[in-house]
């Protein structure tokens, strides 16, 4: 009835690999411009399970709307992850995260 | 009269609360905003609400007048109901915030209200240049609602709020200067001395509640029988520990019980209270040091009225006071110590206030000394004329005060007798006022002092308590009538000496305050702040004279050497000499004393003694005067500087006020102190060296062991943040065989229940180990089954999650063994009876006897054991 069936292993297996792929992105890279991408793909991932999980219920759109508002949060996040990065930047003349220990010292 | 009867009805006397309450709005108002007021208004709050409520007090008394005439002696206003207390023995009482007022709180208010508002209009120009005005005024308007709550609380719960009130306003009072070191110092010490008495005073109120079951005045009258029974008050509990080390007779003294009566304990307590506020031995020490205070604040409160809040209170509870000969004589007695003590160290003392303090607190002991022996009318006439006359002293030493310290400029030296001497000439308004509160003191015949001081002095002879059906241990002592008298004359006679010595060194001869103002070296632009007196700089002698006070000083001085001299007449009963009985405060008294005037007898003979005693007293006065006339002015104070150098450290000891100061420095400070050094002691090296030392190294330890987790590398948080996230990941997918399991062991149905979980599929074994490899998983989620008595079973249970991972678990269950024999079923029969059936009968289990079996068809009643409950 639909070209995309209603077969969802696919799409939870591709969002396991982009939240996978975020994570050990985070982790691995000291550029916290890297750093805030890879929290967009962690995010992305959580979205598309959502809008995935949400063709199993005919009818009920929570999923979809609730992965629009998970959109709109993380352009804030972004919004204001980007200029801690610019104020940090002002501050160490780096962007890398290991710098940012002052509580720390 | 009668409008004012029916606007005020005597069950629900509201007046009451308006003239306790505009005090107090009087110190609210100058409290919060005097600052922002002024001078002007403040005067006007203060003086017009103490004015108002003396008015107020005024028609409380003519309507009490009116209403005793008709027998009612008592108006009450109820307010709420403050608290409710349970009983010993079950029960409760509630005890009210209610005011009452008969003859003799009616009395004292007028006195409080009165008096109080004279010493209001003479602050209020004594104190005009103070910064601290509005400050004063409402303390004293504090003080004024403190007293009246004091007086006309109609239970000992409210009596100690305005007697904590009082305390607190004097206190406030005495440090009111407290830029001074010493001022602080006797305030504080007038409070924590007064804290001891406070003590009593709660001890008294715990014992009343316990023995009489009320608080409240006509309560506590009510049930002072509960006071006759015998406490044991020695040992403290089964036996003195320790007292078998000593010898035997010794211990054999100490393990006695000793017994005493409910009345005489809390007797003694109260008088304990009384003692700390009306500055009795061994109290009495704060009051001279309370002389710290502006003079305004002598006379009111430590002159005319709190201090004999004491008094009042033996008063009010006389009738409890009389149940216990011993503890009368103890107040009796105490009171004549007193009496005598106070007035042999006024003798060398140079300062005026503190000898008009001194005098005080003999004239206090003379009031305890009439209340002991039963005399209470005496005794609270003597409160009153008192209140007249050493107000009228202490405001006339305050006028002299005044005047010698406009010259002075030294508040130590203008307060010195020896610096005084011929004010006469300079201010003869205070001259007289005081002439005749010097008459009154020293009890000039005709003044109210004569009458007072006499009536108690006989009194003291002639009465003695014994109270009927009372049988105490203790008997009044023969010896008792003379000793007491024999205190009270010789103290009469002291008075007379000192007090003449006072009048004269202070009013006749010459000035002697110009040497002082000599060696006085003041720049001349110092006179700008005193405008109150008269500044010539053409003045031949340094500094102006001494100058009569305005009149808002001697207007009040007037009128209270006026009642001095004559307020007797309110109850002279030493006109009975001359065949007049006039005694109309007595009268008016008498229904309050009546259940204590019971108790109180009267020597044989007693009627004949009146001239006897007047003789003697006109001996004490011409004695005590003569003697100080002849020392101080006809000899010009020779005998005086001889004796003084013949024994001068005698002197000195007088002087020193016999050290009694001291020795409580030595002896109680003493003992406070070094507890208080071995507090610190414990606290330095135990609490803070080891408790604070030892948890301050664990915390410290312990945060530099978790430091090395904050390693400060974002990438190490978010570490920890995956592999936490993802164990409880892992956690939640993992499939989980748990069940529920609900046993009815009585009824034997079993079931387990599966918890649910996402995704989950279950497959069942009822009975059995395990799980058959061929069965499929499927939705159900629960087994149920019935197990008979003493069987047992295993479930198995097999969870598989949606990635196909599959848990185990096996539940075992058993019923347990239970006698079923004499277990009935009870059924209800078709005429509505209960009937029992017995279960078949099992085979019985060894040593446990079995019931009497119940026959079928067996009646049952309700309540039968074997009836199930509740089904």
């Amino acid at each position: 009835m639909n070209i995309l069936g209603n077969v969802v292993e696919h799409y939870v297996l591709l969002s396991a690999v982009l939240f996978t792929i975020g994570a050990i992105g985070f982790l691995v890279r000291r550029n916290v411009l890297t750093q805030l991408m890879s929290i967009e793909l962690m995010l992305n991932a959580v979205n598309l399970t959502l809008v995935a999980f949400n063709r199993r219920y005919i009818g009920d759109m929570n999923g979809q709307v609730f992965s629009f508002f998970i959109i709109a949060v993380a352009a804030a996040e972004a919004a204001v992850g980007l200029a801690i990065v610019l104020s940090f930047y002002r501050l160490k003349q780096t962007v890398f995260s290991d710098e940012a220990d002052q509580l720390r010292h | 009269m009668h409008a004012l009867e029916e606007l005020f009805p005597a069950p629900d006397f509201t007046l009451l609360a308006f003239i306790v309450l505009l005090p107090l709005l009087g110190a609210v108002v100058n409290g919060l905003f005097g600052k922002r007021l002024g001078r002007e208004a403040v005067t006007l709050m203060g003086l017009g609400s103490v004015l108002v409520s003396f008015l107020f007090s005024v028609v409380t008394f003519f309507i009490l007048h009116h209403q005793g005439e008709e027998g009612a002696t008592k108006l009450v206003w109820r307010g709420w109901q403050w608290m409710s207390l349970s009983l010993h023995g079950g029960g409760a009482t509630s005890l009210w915030v209610s005011l009452s007022v008969d003859a003799l709180s009616g009395t004292m208010a007028l006195i409080v209200t009165g008096i109080g508002f004279l010493i209001h209009l003479y602050s209020s120009k004594y104190m005009e240049d103070d910064p601290g005005f509005y400050r004063f005024f409402t303390y004293l308007n504090l003080f004024i609602f403190s007293m009246l709550v004091l007086i006309l609380g109609d239970s000992l719960p409210v009596l100690f709020v305005g007697w904590e009130g009082v305390g607190l306003c004097s206190y406030l009072l005495i440090g009111f200067w407290f830029g001074e070191e010493k001022n602080a110092a006797a305030g504080k010490k007038a409070f924590i001395t007064n804290r001891i008495g406070d003590f009593g005073l709660l001890v008294a109120m715990g014992l009343l509640l316990y023995y009489c079951g009320a608080l409240d005045w006509s309560g506590i009258e009510g049930a002072r029988g509960g006071l006759l029974q015998e406490v044991t008050i020695w040992p403290l509990g089964d036996h003195v520990p320790l007292a078998n080390v000593l010898p035997n007779s010794m211990a054999v003294w100490l393990n006695t019980p000793r017994t005493a009566s409910a009345a005489t304990l809390v007797c003694l307590f109260l008088f304990l209270g009384a003692a700390g506020k009306s500055a009795q031995l061994p109290l009495y020490v704060w009051l001279p040091d309370a002389m710290a205070g502006p003079t305004p604040v002598s006379a009111l409160i430590h002159a005319a009225t709190m201090v004999t809040a004491g008094i009042y209170l033996v008063c009010r509870t006389s009738a409890i006071f009389v149940m216990s000969p011993a503890a009368m004589f103890v107040v009796a007695f105490t009171g004549g110590l007193t009496a005598l003590l106070a007035a042999s160290i006024a003798f060398a003392q140079n300062d005026i206030k503190k000898v008009l303090a001194y005098s005080t607190v003999s004239q206090l002991g003379y009031m305890f000394l009439g209340v002991g022996v039963g005399a209470f009318s005496a005794g609270f006439f003597h409160v009153i004329t008192h209140a007249f006359f050493k107000a009228c002293m202490f405001l006339g030493a305050g006028s002299v005060i005044h005047a010698m310290h406009a010259r002075i400029h030294d508040t130590d030296a203008s307060q010195d007798m020896r610096n005084m001497g011929g004010l006469k000439k300079y201010m003869p308004y205070t001259f007289l006022t005081f002439a005749a509160s010097w008459a009154a003191i020293i009890g000039i015949p005709g003044t109210s002092g004569f009458f007072s001081k006499d009536e108690i002095l006989l009194k003291a002879y002639s009465s003695y308590i014994q109270t009927p059906n009372v049988h105490d241990s203790f008997e009044w002592p023969k010896w008792g009538g003379t000793a007491l008298y024999a205190m009270g004359f010789a103290g009469a006679i002291m008075t007379a000496f000192y007090m003449t010595r006072l009048f004269i060194g202070t009013f006749f001869g010459e000035f002697k305050g110009w040497d002082i103002v000599k060696k006085w070296k003041a720049p001349a632009h110092e006179h700008g702040d005193h405008h109150d007196h008269h500044h010539d700089p053409d003045e031949k002698l340094e500094g102006p004279e001494p100058h009569e006070s305005p009149w808002q000083m001697w207007v009040p001085l007037a009128i209270l050497g006026t009642l001095a001299l004559f307020g007797g007449l309110l109850n002279a009963g030493a006109l009975e000499i001359i065949g007049v009985h006039w005694m109309p405060l007595e009268h008016f008294l008498e229904p309050v004393f009546k259940n204590a005037s019971a108790s109180v007898k009267v020597i044989e003979g007693a009627e004949h003694l009146l001239p006897t005693f007047l003789g003697l007293a006109l001996v004490a006065v011409a004695v005590g005067a003569g003697g100080a006339y002849y020392i101080y002015v006809t000899t010009k104070g020779e005998v005086a500087r001889a004796f003084t150098e013949k024994f001068p450290g005698f002197h000195q000891l007088v002087y020193d006020k016999w050290r009694i100061d001291e020795l409580y420095e030595e002896t109680v400070i003493g003992a406070v102190d070094s507890l208080a050094e071995f507090g610190a002691w414990a606290d330095k090296w135990i609490v803070d060296g080891i408790i604070a030392k030892l948890s301050s190294f664990l915390v410290r330890g312990t945060g530099s062991l978790l430091r090395q987790l904050q390693t400060g590398r974002i990438q190490a948080y978010a570490a920890v943040m995956v592999v936490g996230l993802a164990s409880v990941g892992w956690f939640l997918v993992a499939p989980h065989a748990n069940a529920q399991v609900v046993a009815n062991h009585a009824s034997g149905a079993y079931s387990v229940t599966a918890t649910p979980g996402l995704g989950y599929s279950y497959r069942w074994n009822e009975n059995g180990e395990t799980v058959p490899e061929t069965q499929a998983f499927g939705d159900k989620t629960s087994v149920s089954f019935n197990l008979d008595n003493g069987a047992a079973r295993v479930v198995s249970l097999e969870v598989k999650n949606a990635f196909g991972q599959v848990a185990k678990r096996k539940f075992e269950l058993q019923r347990p063994k239970v006698d079923m024999t004499g277990i009935v079923d009870v059924t209800q029969g078709a005429n509505g009876q209960l009937q029992g059936t017995p279960r078949p009968q099992q085979p019985s289990q060894p040593g446990r006897p079995s019931a009497p079996p119940i026959l079928p068809g067996a009646q049952l009643p309700a309540g039968h054991p074997a009836v199930p409950q509740g089904e």
